[in-house]
């Protein structure tokens, strides 16, 4: 494998590298746990500020973790992944994180 | 209680009552979640799904990072949010209505944040110490004297919560 932007050449197993490429392609999913506190006024608001979505969006994915105990709020790469879950934990939402199947 | 805007952004919490007043003298206290590992835990959840399909390896090494630069993190702003809310509430006045004492005091819109943080809190942590039962459950629960107190408790700050939700950071 090149390292690019430079000569160093760097020997690794191709299922190495296919472990590599798998973890930095592999989408991840931020995901809303139902809990026993959180008021449906603040997962509505919280939805709407971190991840601007319209009113009824928010409301019905808010409905989704109520009523069936989890709903998707976000899918995409990792890092960012991690990031909205720091920020809804931020607001005591019980929310995780998982690689999309 | 109710919440009454000013004219320099920020609100009055005006009318509340004395028992309302020592419920929320106690929202520092009790959003203290020392002792009671199930609040703890729920605080400062792992970031990885219980149910994500990855080896244990990843998950732990995911979980011992978040530990060391997420969690404290986390800690630092719950705290700060308490601390705020600890001032607002030292600055509380004694009223009358109706010839009855109240108390009132001043929340910064800048707060209200702050205030959501510091009632959610509490809230969470009252539910776990106290086992309280979920929503549909309370009519049904043991004529525990504490636990009763504690589900009081709870619904003020719920009540303080909707107010700010919807009168001041809805609109926000």
């Amino acid at each position: 494998m090149l390292i690019e932007g430079s000569n160093v050449e760097i020997e690794t197993s191709p299922v190495a590298e296919a472990e590599v490429l798998d973890q930095v392609t592999q989408p991840w999913q931020v995901m809303i746990l139902n809990d026993p506190v959180n008021l449906m006024s603040f997962v509505t608001l919280i939805l709407r500020r971190i991840f601007g979505y319209s009113e009824e969006k928010a409301t019905e994915l808010m409905l989704k973790v109520h009523y069936e105990g989890s709903a998707i709020v976000w899918t995409g790469e990792r890092e960012k992944a991690e990031l909205y879950v720091q920020q809804l934990q931020t607001h005591q939402l019980y929310a995780v994180m998982e690689p999309v199947d | 209680m109710e919440l009454i805007k000013n004219d320099d952004s920020t609100w009055t919490l005006s009318k509340v009552s004395e028992l309302e007043h020592l419920m929320l003298s106690r929202l520092p206290e009790s959003a203290d979640s020392t002792g009671c590992e199930e609040a703890t835990d729920r605080l400062f959840p792992s970031p990885i799904s219980p149910d994500a399909i990855l080896d244990y390896e990843k998950t732990s090494s995911a979980d011992s990072d978040w530990k060391e630069y997420i969690e404290p993190e986390l800690r630092v702003n719950f705290r700060d949010s308490l601390k705020i809310v600890a001032d607002d509430l030292g600055k509380a006045r004694v009223t009358k209505d109706e010839e009855v004492n109240c108390y009132e005091f001043n929340i910064p819109t800048a707060h209200a944040d702050h205030w959501c943080s510091a009632l959610n809190q509490a809230r969470i942590v009252i539910h776990y110490r106290y086992n309280l039962p979920d929503e549909d459950g309370v009519l049904d629960m043991d004529p525990n004297p504490e636990k009763w107190m504690a589900t009081l408790q709870s619904e003020i700050y719920g009540m303080l919560m909707e107010f700010l939700i919807k009168k001041v950071l809805w609109v926000a």
